[in-house]
């Protein structure tokens, strides 16, 4: 991932967090080209509830912009939670959706209590593995209020955005919303969820892959040409 | 000349063993310096598990970064 190679990304990101990894998905590769696969960065508080994610791969400035907005929002919801953790949440919660509103002009109202989600392995509200063994469940996103009439501006340049596809709003409105604007859009209603609970909406619903247990696949077309060799 | 020849005997047959031990010792020492390293050609320190660097954050009062992705992150071919 290019945007983790560059100096100042590394020094901020060891400076503020303790990093990991985790493969989530797979891909094809039939003969040398690769089909599939994907990245998504998540902003952690230490018991792994998810303060914030980056959909999609980034460039550097991006991804320090990003980490940045997570620590100054981190530092600044402390300081006005005073210990409180549901006020710590709805905090952020509402950050996510003003976030949303700058950025692509949407409105949502954020969800400042727990959505309660079951996981039903047979329901179609549940993110399964090939195999059918449930991974995650599917997260409902805030219902959108509309677009700010002020930052009508802001949808022309969200149709640009990596991923951009149509949302509705409450009245049936369609309007564009790209990847990391569905990850404010969700995390208006669910940061500070656990990554478990979140990952396969992110992965499979915003980024379009399915998540998966499986290795990667590679696929040789055909054989028999290495085997002349 | 019998000993001369019984020495380069003991000294062939030793060689491979020899040399068999400064190759695994490289590779061990590859492998320790990877595992202290763990960036995986970027310029993040990765720990191992997510488990783990919740811990550590934990401890180090810091927060936590944990990247998701398609394949082998270790393996540049497979990302």
């Amino acid at each position: 991932m290019n945007a983790l190679n560059t100096p100042e990304v590394g020094k901020y990101l060891n400076e503020y967090f303790v990093s990991s990894f985790q493969k989530v998905a797979t891909f094809k590769i039939v003969g040398a080209q690769k089909q599939g696969g994907n990245v998504a960065s998540y902003f952690c508080a230490p018991d792994g509830r998810v303060l914030h994610v980056v959909a999609g791969p980034v460039d550097s400035p991006t991804m320090l912009r990003e980490a940045k907005w997570v620590v100054e929002t981190t530092e600044k919801a402390m300081k006005e939670a005073k210990g409180d953790g549901a006020a710590f949440k709805a905090i952020f919660r509402k950050a996510h959706a003003e976030r949303l509103k700058n950025e692509s002009g949407l409105i949502v109202e954020a969800v400042t209590y727990d959505l309660v989600v079951e996981q039903d392995p047979k329901a179609a509200l549940t993110y399964n593995d090939p195999t059918g063994q449930p991974l995650a469940p599917k997260l409902p996103p805030p219902p959108i209020d509309g677009p700010d009439v002020t930052l009508r501006a802001k949808q022309d340049a969200e149709a640009k955005a990596p991923g951009a596809r149509e949302v509705m709003d409450r009245k049936g409105g369609r309007w564009q919303l790209g990847n990391q604007g569905r990850v404010n859009m969700l995390l208006a209603a669910h940061a500070m969820d656990k990554i478990e609970n979140l990952y396969g909406t992110v992965f499979q619903d915003i980024l379009g892959e399915k998540i998966s247990t499986k290795p990667v696949e590679v696929v040789t077309p055909f054989p028999w040409v290495n085997r002349k060799n | 000349m019998r000993r001369l020849l019984w020495c380069t005997v003991v000294v062939l047959l030793l060689a491979p063993l020899v040399g068999l031990g400064s190759a695994y010792g490289s590779g061990e020492k590859d492998k320790a310096e990877a595992a202290a390293c763990g960036s995986h050609g970027t310029q993040v320190t990765f720990v191992d598990t997510p488990k783990e660097a919740a811990a550590q954050a934990k401890k180090e009062q810091k927060l936590v970064f944990v990247l998701h992705v398609s394949g082998n992150f270790e393996d540049p071919r497979f990302t």
